[in-house]
């Protein structure tokens, strides 16, 4: 995801310079075209997070198009209200690239995970929020970037993602149906919708048909899509890589409230239960840690929708 | 013949009686803050500073002037007004309901506001970042004005690592040193000085200078050290012109009463 992030901006700098890429000293190894080729388009601005969001508001104030990168928690709360203030407040055209979402800095810790970071940035007016599963929607969603001039933040694995076997339709702001079903629905955002596509498949085989629709665009979010759903499900559930607080689940959960009519669909979220983790592990072990895998997520969902839950 | 400078000297006496309006009118708070940096604004404005043409405010070559310390925006307000960017009248509207024009400076609510300030520390980085985007286009300058107790914030110590690691000589830093912060002295809440000394260190060259000369100030505005930022500290007095108001911090939060306002018209009137 990150190599493909960066190559689409690299692509677009070439022949545009107005496109700045500002770096707060991390992407080894992605930025040395970059660097090497473009020197008047990138900044190392150094480890200096809020630095990097004023310089980058002054470059956009200036008509350019700017995005920052850094670690995920690093660059979206050292600088929060830089972000508030000179992108949002004064509406201007800054991307900010949170590398390594949810628990992929896994063995770093809790200071490099980022599982608050949806939650803060939703709160920001003006602020879009894109969440790639993979690369192919990494790059489109980049590309999707250049037609805009909002401010955006660009949540993003730290590489190695498994890339899809074939692309498929994708619409910025609109879910996309990952796999079809008739009784519940499943909606997912970032590399972990596949442990959400893995309990459908569990779900399957004891008869119910999981339909798993991953939310690319988290803000603005498709609510026509959930509405839909909330009238034609028994039941919703929602799998993030992210605190259960202020993430995805909640975002879907004020739709369902707020829908017309008596109808409720019982509804779940999976995602970090407002905690963190104090132990080492990769990002699978921290996922495991909570439950966030496909078969403990099938398990729940069978639990939940039998008779005596 | 007049002695030089004296058209500074009026515009700043026409600028300290708008402040003072304003602030009065809309029973707002900053009139000491507003006050000590009249002179730096008055020379930037209206002495052959800034390249700014009020007709055309977004200009490309034009000179860029962030108010960083945006809780005194009436001075640039005021300044920006007898500059020609609107028409005066338009102060009016300070403070008002559902007005524009309110205690911070915003981007887009009146011609020649270049950013939006009132949380301290964001001024410098937006200035680096105008600077760089110029650096390679013409002759135009970024120009960021700062209080002494914002000095305080980590983020204008970043700003000023980065831009004289950078040789940004297009950049300018003006630092309104009039020693007190909300609560007191800032020597006293927390120490900056020796601030030339320090900003020295991080690569800039460094002026201090008499914030209420139009003299130094025009000058000093006007040096353009190569291959370096240049940052002013401007030594002022909060609430300059004002007898009762001069050095007292309670003035960052105050709005003079009636008795109060009359007296400071009168000082103001007079000439002070």
């Amino acid at each position: 995801m990150r190599f493909e992030t960066i190559k689409t901006i690299y692509n677009h700098a070439l022949s545009n310079p107005k496109v700045f890429f500002l770096t707060g000293d991390l992407g080894h190894a992605h930025l040395e075209d970059f660097k090497k080729n473009l020197p008047n388009q990138y900044i190392n601005v150094g480890i200096a997070e809020q630095n990097i969001i004023g310089i980058a508001a002054g470059l956009a104030l200036s008509g350019n198009k700017v995005f920052v990168y850094s670690i995920a928690p690093f660059i979206t709360m050292r600088c929060y209200e830089q972000i508030k203030v000179d992108v949002c407040y004064q509406n201007v055209d800054v991307t900010v690239i949170g590398v390594g979402a949810g628990y992929a800095y896994s063995t770093c810790g809790g200071t490099h995970h980022a599982i608050e970071d949806i939650a803060v940035m939703r709160a920001l007016p003006n602020m879009r929020i894109y969440s790639p599963s993979n690369s192919f929607e990494a790059r489109l969603i980049t590309e999707y970037l250049f037609t805009q001039s909002h401010p955006a933040y660009l949540r993003i694995g730290k590489g190695g993602e498994p890339a899809p076997e074939k692309e498929y339709p994708f619409e910025i702001g609109k879910g996309s149906v990952i796999k079809h079903g008739k009784d519940i629905t499943i909606f997912s955002t970032g590399t972990i919708l596949l442990e959400a596509v893995g309990a459908s498949d569990i779900l399957s085989k004891w008869g119910i048909n999981a339909e798993v629709i991953n939310i690319h665009t988290i803000k603005p979010i498709d609510e026509g899509l959930i509405r839909n759903r909330t009238r034609e499900r028994e039941a919703v559930f929602v799998l993030e890589e992210h605190n259960i607080m202020g993430g995805l689940g909640e975002s879907i959960a004020r739709i369902i409230c707020e829908s017309r009519g008596n109808r409720r669909p019982l509804f779940k979220c999976f995602g970090v239960p407002d905690q963190y983790n104090h132990r080492a592990g990769s990002q699978k072990f921290m996922r495991n840690c909570f439950g966030l895998n496909a078969e403990s997520i099938a398990d729940s969902i069978i639990k939940l929708l039998s008779p005596r839950a | 013949m007049s002695p030089p400078n004296e058209h500074l000297a009026e515009q700043a006496r026409v600028i300290r009686n708008l402040i003072l309006d304003m602030i009065f009118r809309a029973k707002a708070a900053h009139l000491g803050c507003s006050l000590s940096i009249a002179d730096i604004l008055v020379a930037l404005y209206f002495g052959d500073v800034l390249r700014v043409d009020p007709a055309k405010p977004n200009w490309e070559d034009r000179d860029r002037f962030i108010l960083s310390k945006g809780h005194a925006c009436t001075t640039l307000y005021a300044a920006l007004g007898l500059k020609g960017f609107f028409p005066l009248q338009k102060l009016q509207e300070y403070g008002t309901e559902g007005s524009v024009i309110g205690d911070h400076n915003t981007l887009g609510s009146l011609p020649g506001i270049e950013t939006t300030n009132g949380s301290l520390g964001h001024g410098l980085a937006i200035g680096i970042g105008m600077a760089w985007h110029l650096k390679t286009k013409g002759n135009s300058r970024v120009f960021v004005l700062v209080g002494d107790g914002e000095c305080q914030e980590g983020s204008v110590w970043e700003g000023l690592m980065f831009a004289g690691f950078h040789k940004l000589q297009n950049l300018v830093l003006i630092i309104d040193n009039n020693g007190l912060e909300t609560l007191g002295d800032t020597s006293k809440i927390l120490n900056l000085e020796p601030l030339d000394k320090k900003i020295e260190d991080f690569g800039w060259t460094v002026k201090r200078i008499d914030g209420h000369s139009f003299d130094q100030l025009t000058k000093t505005f006007n040096l353009r050290p190569v291959d370096k930022p240049l940052a002013i500290i401007a030594e002022t007095t909060k609430g300059k012109g004002i007898s009762f108001v001069e050095n007292g911090f309670e003035w960052h939060g105050k709005c003079p009463n009636q008795e109060e306002y009359e007296k400071a018209k009168v000082e103001l009137e007079g000439g002070l």
